[in-house]
């Protein structure tokens, strides 16, 4: 019995949508970064679905690209997660509004 | 066996060696620069000389580029020699005076108590010799172009000559005044360069080039399509416009009128670089271009007739501001520029030989003149005014008498070289007059001219050297050494007898043209480089332009053809010596009076030179300045107030606009995914998915 394709994209919807209320409602962030995994990682699910679906693997091969992407994003938003830190004293969005006009 | 030919161009190198040696290591050098002048002058005087007899003995013409700067396929522009009778014959005038100049100024500069403690030799000298060097290139270029650099590079000579004491307050002012006026008349010149360069995609002199092609076309309307002509203008039209562009160089540097107003403040400068300027470079410059470029402008009768009147107006207006001059040198001046306007009334009636001999002749007794005046400054510690000189004559000899054929030959008296060449130029404009009435009118005013010449030259002879002496400088004058009587005994000399290098009505009483040396040399042209003919720079070429292309026939004197030469030089004579007669009258006796004061207001009128340099400033203040304001006003107001005005408005709403930008990431994700959202129901709306 096989999953039809609807249902991982319902699946990936949801997980976007949950990622994209998390930045809009948090401050944190740390919770921001990990809402961002989680649209990345909807976007996995559609790349795997569509490619098991058309039996293709280029799909799952661009997954993998975005794992490893992801991974590098992990890491310079934890350096400036670090940075925000050190300088406001805590890890707020709002806080940091210099760079505007 | 080496060419005089191909050493042509050492002849303008040699000066300028001078210049480099006199502004690096002058200082330390015996005489501070002299030295090395003289030596380079006096190659160039020898180089030329040669030039000139290997032109005289193979009648060659020689034209050879040196240098060719920009070649962009069939169009060059080339620095080139071009050595024809003509600029043989200036090269020799301009180098032998330059020479003589030279020599003169070791007298009067390195021996004069003053000027030594005023110093600045090397500099003065290094001027001197870029000033004989830019001249003496200018004379063998073989195209337009370079011809109108080293004109430029004379101008700038003048500026560092004329303003060379510097710190005192009116050189630098009239060096200024120098240097902006021609520069006035030399923005036309350049204008007519490149037009010229366009409309005959050449600018050279010689056979081939632009007078050539032009006159070749207005004789028989061939060529045509070689030619290029703005719109649809008619092509001799054009060619006149081009021509009085040219033209608007030659009357700055040649002092004409309206742009003679240079001349007398230049008198600033030190006396041998007036005699430099006014005798054989800056302003000899301008109606040697003329000559040069003959062939352009001999087939067109409308530029033709304005240079005619141009120069007999100003031969008669300089010659009536001399009448009333105080000051030796300034009396000097405007006869230098009288004279040149009967160079110019000359070439405009045709008399292409007639202008070359006055130049010639000219060259040589204005040189001797400043001198004499330069020799008379120094020897009574600078006194210029005519009134604190006299009974000079005792005192100083060899400066009397040479001054005195100087000026005999000024004034036209037989049988001094003045008397032949001017009387050829009023002959020759008499003859195109006796048909042509408007030429008629020009030929008056040269007549005319020619009294008040002989009347200011003696009064100014009369006044220096006769009487007894009105102050005590003139009473015990310094004496002078042979390096300031030299060079006058030299020109003394060629003043007394280069009049009969070309005796025409001589030669026309005794039917004999053989004699005419000047007229014959300037009519030879045979092989060039060993080729072909040179017929496009002869005599005989212009006058049959003249005669048959722009229209100007010779009308035929009253007397007999043979008589009339005769009958009209004794005229211009009995004027001349009608003028002396009268100066001799008022100013040679014991006590001469001002007689100027009793002009009145006429005279008054005259002494402020017409009001001419008035109305020249007032043009500068009066309307050019106000109208550069209200331009500058046009322009900051409307021209930069429209973009002003337009980039106001996006500085304006970006003002507003920037401001949705709060700085919080949260509120930008927000706008984002509103505005996906909204993207994505519009779609879906226009899609119909909501159906």
């Amino acid at each position: 019995m096989t999953v039809p394709v609807e249902w991982y994209l319902v699946l990936s919807a949801a997980v976007f949508c949950i990622g994209i209320f998390g930045i809009l409602t948090r401050r944190n962030a740390l919770i921001f970064l990990i809402s961002v995994e989680l649209m990345l990682n909807a976007a996995n699910i559609n790349l795997v679905a569509f490619s098991h679906f058309y039996g293709n693997a280029t799909g799952q091969v661009f997954a993998l690209f975005t794992i490893g992407l992801a991974a590098a994003e992990v890491a310079i938003g934890i350096g400036i997660i670090l940075v925000l830190t050190r300088n406001f004293g805590e890890a707020d969005v709002t806080l940091p509004t210099e760079m505007r006009w | 066996m080496v060419n005089a030919f191909d050493l042509v161009w050492l002849i303008a190198a040699l000066p300028f060696l001078s210049f480099v040696v006199s502004v690096t290591v002058g200082r330390w050098l015996p005489k501070e620069g002299a030295l090395p002048g003289i030596a380079a002058t006096a190659g160039s005087l020898a180089l030329s000389l040669w030039a000139f007899l290997t032109v005289r003995s193979s009648g060659a013409h020689y034209e050879n580029d040196l240098y060719t700067w920009i070649d962009a396929g069939g169009f060059e522009l080339t620095f080139g020699v071009l050595v024809d009778p003509l600029s043989s014959m200036m090269l020799v005038i301009v180098s032998l005076v330059a020479f003589l100049v030279h020599v003169f100024s070791m007298g009067y500069m390195n021996d004069d108590k003053l000027h030594r403690e005023k110093g600045g030799f090397p500099r003065y000298y290094a001027g001197l010799g870029l000033f004989s060097a830019s001249m003496l290139a200018f004379v063998f270029s073989s195209n337009l172009l370079m011809a109108f650099m080293f004109f430029e590079l004379v101008g700038l000579c003048s500026w560092i000559l004329i303003g060379f004491w510097f710190r005192e307050e009116a050189p630098p002012s009239a060096a200024k005044k120098a240097f902006l006026v021609t520069r006035f008349g030399d923005y036309f010149f350049l204008v007519g360069v490149v037009g010229i360069l366009v409309t005959f995609g050449t600018s050279g002199f010689a056979d081939g080039g632009f007078p050539q092609i032009a006159s070749h076309f207005l004789e028989t309307g061939e060529g045509a399509d070689h030619i290029w002509v703005p719109g649809d203008l008619d092509t001799q039209t054009w060619f006149s416009i081009l021509g009085l562009l040219v033209l608007g160089g030659v009357i700055g540097k040649s002092a004409q009128f309206p742009l003679h107003t240079w001349l007398p403040d230049a008198m600033e400068g030190p006396t041998p670089v007036s005699a430099l300027i006014h005798a054989a470079t800056m302003v000899a410059a301008g109606v040697y271009l003329v000559a040069r470029m003959f062939g352009f402008y001999a087939g067109l009768p409308t530029v033709l007739a304005i240079i005619a009147f141009i120069g007999g107006f100003t031969a008669l207006f300089a010659a009536s501001m001399g009448v009333v001059k105080d000051d030796i040198k300034q009396v000097l001046a405007y006869s230098t520029i009288s004279q040149y306007g009967y160079m110019m009334l000359a070439l405009g009636v045709g008399g292409y030989v007639a202008a070359s001999f006055h130049l010639l002749n000219h060259a040589f007794f204005k040189a001797l003149l400043f001198l004499g005046a330069g020799a008379v400054i120094v020897a009574t510690h600078h006194h210029q005014d005519m009134w604190k000189l006299g009974g000079l004559k005792r005192e100083m000899p060899v400066t009397y008498y040479t001054f005195l054929a100087g000026s005999l030959a000024l004034a036209g008296i037989v049988p001094f070289s003045g008397f032949w060449s001017k009387d050829e130029v009023l002959y020759d404009a008499l003859l195109i007059g006796l048909e042509q009435p408007l030429f008629l009118a020009a030929y008056a005013m040269g007549l005319l001219a020619v009294f008040l010449t002989g009347f200011y030259t003696f009064r100014m002879v009369f006044l220096t050297f006769h009487g007894e002496p009105r102050s005590e400088h003139a009473e015990h004058p310094e004496p002078l050494r042979w390096n300031t009587k030299g060079p006058l005994a030299v020109l003394g000399v060629l003043a007394t007898v280069t009049g009969l290098l070309n005796m025409k009505p001589v030669a026309e009483l005794i039917g004999n043209h053989d004699i005419l040396y000047l007229e014959n040399w300037l009519d030879s042209g045979t092989a060039a480089n060993g080729g072909e003919w040179m017929g496009s720079l002869t005599y005989h070429h212009y006058g049959h332009l003249v005669h048959e292309v722009a229209g100007l026939h010779e009308g035929s004197p009253p007397p007999s053809a043979e008589l009339a030469p005769i009958v009209f030089g004794a005229i211009s004579l009995s004027l001349a010596l009608g003028g002396a007669l009268l100066a001799k009258s008022i100013y040679d006796v014991p006590e001469p009076e001002r007689m100027t004061d009793r002009l009145g207001p006429v005279g008054r009128v005259v002494q402020r030179n017409y009001y001419l340099d008035e109305f020249q400033v007032w043009l500068a203040t009066g309307v050019t300045e106000p109208v550069a304001r209200a331009s500058n006003t046009f322009d900051q107001g409307i021209i930069d107030g429209a973009v002003n005005a337009t980039s106001s408005v996006s500085l304006f709403s970006g003002e507003r606009v920037r401001r949705i930008q709060s700085g919080a990431v949260t509120n930008y994700v927000l706008v984002i995914v509103m505005s996906l959202i909204v993207f994505v129901v519009a779609v879906g709306i226009v899609g119909g998915w909501f159906l």
